[in-house]
């Protein structure tokens, strides 16, 4: 019998502490010699092994971590999931556990289910188990890096069942051959394959006779009990490359194997999506039953069921799993740098969903004349943080967890919005992966036209894999949030527009206004930036919002603007349904507009309502600079609800006032919308640009504009 | 006054967060480079948001040579004295002699029974942590003859073999607010770890609680020396008038104050801010030492 496994090849770690370095010491030497494992057992008067496995995890930093023969007599299956999880995260990935089966087969089989369950973050809600051995009443869950086998060490027929239902792992010394049948019935019998089971041998050296046993004994991971390094070297040397020839040319698939996909993860496939022809050269693939898709199917506002995750690394991976889109082209396809997309989807249910979160890098390229060069998959906040010590920045948005690929494609309208521009104010060059796979380059002189769509309706395209951006000089700044009583919202609203509008530049405003809770009074947030380190300048702007209405709370301080953007939690987006969010582009808050609003908030149908000033150094730009063209506005009005209907009706109030929106906070996709977005010059030459660089419409996930029939 | 005498230390308690990973190892390490002796870590293993405490403590310790590591406190609970022992040992043989016990009784019961684990109440919690601790001496006690026989209400030991031995005696610290644990404090610990933010009545209860602490060690014939005073602090450096809100100096006027008065000997600060880490270790703790040293030598 044989499995396809890839061959592997361990080492037995001790943990006698006469020396406490040695263990640690030999594991790094394994790493060196390129062994793919370390396993360590625990034994009486030696180390806790996880312990030493902890410590080994810490200094090394590819070989992987097997915890062996962990006895559930002494440890709670509950804490080593804990543990499990936790060492995997730290060591990148790289832990496995094994068990120690005992005589209790019933006990193992409970174990296994304990920890799964308490790893099982996909599956939403409290981990619950009721056996005979473990009780878990409702206990958080928490996911390791990646799907961690589990192995048992042991023998008899019992427990050899439990590990064909239940385990990812055999291990034993010997008797390979007769204990992986009844492992494989009992795999079969739970609707698993038997390769699904990895048969490891421990042997006290290299001197058995070995081909056999993995060519027809299943072995697939053989693991080396011994200490003496000339032994292990000569292994590594020799011994290993003559075994993996020899499999190579004796056993089918060899020693490279084929890849392992349980059944339960197979059965979770989506319909239409040629899972097997998927590109060998992505960083990563994420189908719905791997453990990493929790991680990926969700936005932060937004819940998905994509039918694949492909996560690109470098540009000419994005092209590969381009390609490998439009060969689906009744799929959805969704382009995701952080997540955070509103109207561009970010994700979608049984389409393809193309990462490049992996692509985050931010370089300086040229500090003269502060040229930056970031990926698509940075987020802001971490851009801030990397700028700050050259004393520059970049203005985003609001929130530092946002990536830049859709911010950046679109528009940006950040806390230096009007002192310093529009963040596409600031992109000098694109890298872009066009529809038809090529990557092109787009500046002033270089594919201009394109390099003019890029700034504004980026998303209908291409992928943008390297942004280049010139950086301005911003010190520190003066950052308030100041709470404010609103028991006249339209007042207040008036004022604050007035006070904004009026204001020199270097200050920008957002303001929150929301319906009172019952019993609670009317209250305003507003989050303000003035770009200046001069607390009489700082006040001075910030004064005037102060004095607008009675204070319930403020905090102002000087302080880096990296600082500002590092407000974003590092939580994993479990967001679930749809946002509703709709965006308006306004001249000026006059009186009228303040009380349409403050009717609008009143009704109880808007839970969110959010003005962002613009105009000052945004305005600069003249409408046809770019693809962003409503550049007379002096603010963007955001308001989010719970129905599609109840908003657009409450908000069919306030269209009237506006001249455009700002495509990334619309969430509608009425046909109607594209004019609203783009007016009717900037739309007709989007239309013939769309036509040049993306005639088959492949990407149409973001305020799709249709190609247009070429002009010329 | 209350002077024990204990040579001051300065420590950090550093949120053991699981996200992103390694980012309390990173404090961990920035705690030893910025001249703390002591990096410590809460242990709540249902919360998930958490890294696995010892886990943490393990990894931290491989990636640094000098500053002691601590959980601040470990669930007894969810854990097993002799795997405590053992890891403890292991961990101080691995690292040089740097690990120290903070173990507590546990308290949160709900959590702590959602992941299996057993409900006590608190005078059987007390009764728990006294065995245990007793499993941990006669197991770390590699050199006395024959096994571990415990045969406790809570734990049981039939005959374990000893060892490993740690490399240095291991202090356990004991977080305790309440007379009875208190008292066993002062009966079997070596240090008392508790919270300012959870003292009654702020520093001032300290008197009340050192008394306890006391009382039990004159109980069991050890001087009240013999269990070291920790005090996990927080606060802000700043212009303010109140406790632990001002400039450092004014921080190291009040930390002086509590070991002179209160005997309090290690003061370990909340914070995951690397440079609030900095200003404790390098203008706070030196101004401390002088201070306290000033005092004790005049």
């Amino acid at each position: 019998m044989n499995y396809a496994h890839r061959l592997e090849f361990g080492v037995a770690v001790p943990g006698d502490l006469e020396d406490p370095q040695a263990g640690p010491a030999l594991a790094r030497l394994a790493e060196e010699l390129g062994y793919d494992l370390v396993s360590v057992s625990g034994a009486p008067g030696h180390a806790d092994a996880w312990t030493l496995l902890s410590w080994i995890a810490a200094t090394t930093s590819r070989i992987r971590l097997v915890a062996g023969g962990l006895s559930l007599a002494e440890r709670d299956p509950a804490m080593l999931a804990r543990a499990a999880a936790s060492l995997d995260h730290l060591s990148g990935g790289r832990v496995e556990l094994g068990l120690a089966g005992g005589d209790e087969p019933d006990r193992v089989a409970e174990a296994i289910d304990v920890v799964h369950a308490l790893w099982n973050a996909g599956e939403r809600g409290l981990a619950r188990y009721d056996g005979t051995f473990y009780r878990l009443a409702g206990a958080r869950k928490a996911a390791p890096a990646h799907e961690i086998p589990v192995t048992v060490r042991g023998s008899g027929a019992d427990l050899l069942r439990v590990i064909g239902a239940k385990a990812d792992g055999w291990s034993g010394t010997d008797g390979h051959l007769a204990a992986s049948r009844i492992i494989d019935d009992a795999a079969r019998a739970a609707g698993r394959a038997p390769r699904e089971i990895r048969r490891v041998l421990e042997v006290d050296d290299g001197s058995t006779d070995l081909l056999p046993l993995i060519g027809t004994h299943g072995v697939g991971t053989i693991v080396l009990r011994t200490t003496d390094r000339e032994a292990l070297t000569r292994f590594a040397r020799e011994v290993a490359p003559a075994l993996r020839a020899a499999v190579d040319a004796t056993v089918p698939h060899g020693s490279s194997g084929l890849p392992v996909r349980k059944a339960a993860a197979l059965a979770r496939r989506r319909n239409g999506i040629d899972y097997d022809a998927v590109p060998a050269s992505l960083a990563e693939v994420i189908e719905p039953g791997d453990l990493a898709y929790y991680r990926f199917r969700s936005g932060y506002l937004r819940g998905g069921a994509p039918g694949i995750v492909l996560r690109a690394a470098t540009p000419a991976q994005v092209a590969d799993a381009l390609a490998f889109a439009r060969r689906h082209p009744g799929l959805p396809l969704s382009i995701r740098s952080a997540g955070h997309g509103i109207s561009g989807r970010s994700t979608n249910d049984g389409g393809i969903v193309l990462d490049v979160s992996l692509l985050d890098g931010i370089e300086v390229v040229d500090e003269a004349h502060r040229r930056v060069r970031i990926g698509p998959g940075a987020r802001w906040m971490d851009v801030a943080a990397a700028l700050a010590p050259y004393g520059w920045a970049l203005s985003s948005g609001d929130y530092g967890g946002v990536g830049v690929g859709g911010l950046a494609t679109a528009g940006g309208i950040g806390f230096l919005g009007r002192a310093h521009g529009l963040t596409i104010d600031h992109l000098r060059e694109v890298e872009i992966v066009l529809a038809d796979g090529s990557l092109a380059r787009a500046g002033d002189t270089e594919n201009p036209d394109l390099f003019w769509a890029v700034r504004g309706a980026g998303a209908n395209f291409g992928i943008v894999t390297s942004f280049e951006f010139e950086a301005d000089e911003v010190g520190p700044v003066g950052f308030a949030q100041l709470i404010s009583d609103a028991s006249d919202p339209a007042g207040f609203l008036e004022r604050w527009g007035r006070i904004v509008e009026s204001s020199p530049r270097d200050l920008t405003s957002f303001l929150v206004l929301g319906p009172p809770r019952r019993g609670q009074p009317w209250v305003a947030r507003t989050l303000s930036v003035v770009d200046s380190a001069e607390p009489e300048t700082v006040l001075a702007r910030l004064q005037p919002i102060a004095d607008i209405a009675p204070l319930y709370g403020q905090q102002a301080q000087i302080l880096p603007y990296a600082a500002v953007m590092a407000n974003a939690s590092a939580d994993e987006h479990r967001a679930r349904g749809e946002p509703i969010s709709r965006s308006g582009l306004l001249d000026h808050i006059t009186p009228e507009f303040a009380a349409a609003a403050a009717r609008v908030l009143g009704s109880g149908g808007i839970f969110f309502f959010e003005i962002r000033s613009v105009g000052g150094a945004i305005a600069d730009v003249s409408p046809c600079a770019t693809a962003y063209a409503h550049r007379s506005a002096n603010f963007q009005v955001v308001a989010m609800g719970t129905d599609d209907q109840v908003v657009d009706a409450l908000w069919a109030q306030l269209t009237p006032f506006f001249d455009g929106l700002y495509l990334s906070f619309e969430s509608s996709l009425r046909p109607g919308r594209i004019a609203d977005a783009f007016p009717p010059r900037t739309l007709a030459r989007l239309r013939d640009l769309k036509a040049k660089y993306d005639p088959d419409n492949v990407f149409r996930d973001n305020f799709n504009i249709r190609p247009g029939e070429r002009t010329t | 006054m209350t002077d024990y005498g204990h040579e001051l230390l300065f420590g950090s308690f550093v949120t053991p967060t699981a996200r992103p990973p390694l980012q309390a190892v990173e404090l961990a390490v920035a705690a030893e480079e910025t001249g703390l002796d002591l990096v410590t870590f809460q242990d709540h293993p249902y919360q998930p948001s958490f890294h696995d405490t010892w886990t943490l403590m393990s990894f931290v310790a491989a990636r640094t040579s000098r500053i002691r590591i601590s959980a601040n406190v470990l669930n007894l609970p969810l854990r097993r004295p002799s795997v405590i022992a053992r890891a403890a040992a292991s961990l101080d043989r691995l690292s040089g002699g740097r690990v120290e016990l903070g173990i507590g009784a546990g308290g949160f019961w709900d959590a702590i029974e959602a992941m299996g684990g057993r409900r006590l109440t608190p005078g059987q919690s007390i009764r728990a942590l006294d065995e245990a601790v007793t499993i941990m001496r006669e197991l770390w006690a590699a050199d006395e003859r024959g096994g571990v026989r415990v045969d406790g209400e809570f734990y049981q030991v039939h005959g374990a073999k000893r060892g490993p031995a740690p490399a240095h005696p291991i202090g356990v610290w004991i977080g305790a607010y309440k007379p009875r644990l208190l008292r066993l404090t002062g009966r079997i610990g070596d240090g008392w770890l508790p919270s300012l933010p959870y003292l009654p009545d702020g520093p001032a209860s300290l008197a009340e609680m050192n008394k306890h602490i006391d009382e039990g060690a004159a109980a069991a014939g050890r001087k009240p020396a013999a269990i070291r005073r920790f005090l996990n602090i927080g606060g802000q450096f700043g212009s303010g008038a109140g406790l632990l809100a001002g400039p450092p100096q004014q921080w190291a006027e009040e930390l002086t104050d509590l070991a002179l008065n209160y005997g309090t000997s290690g003061f370990i600060l909340m914070t995951d801010d690397p440079a609030a880490m900095e200003v404790f270790a390098q203008e706070v703790a030196p101004r401390v030492r002088e201070l306290v040293a000033a005092e004790r030598e005049g």
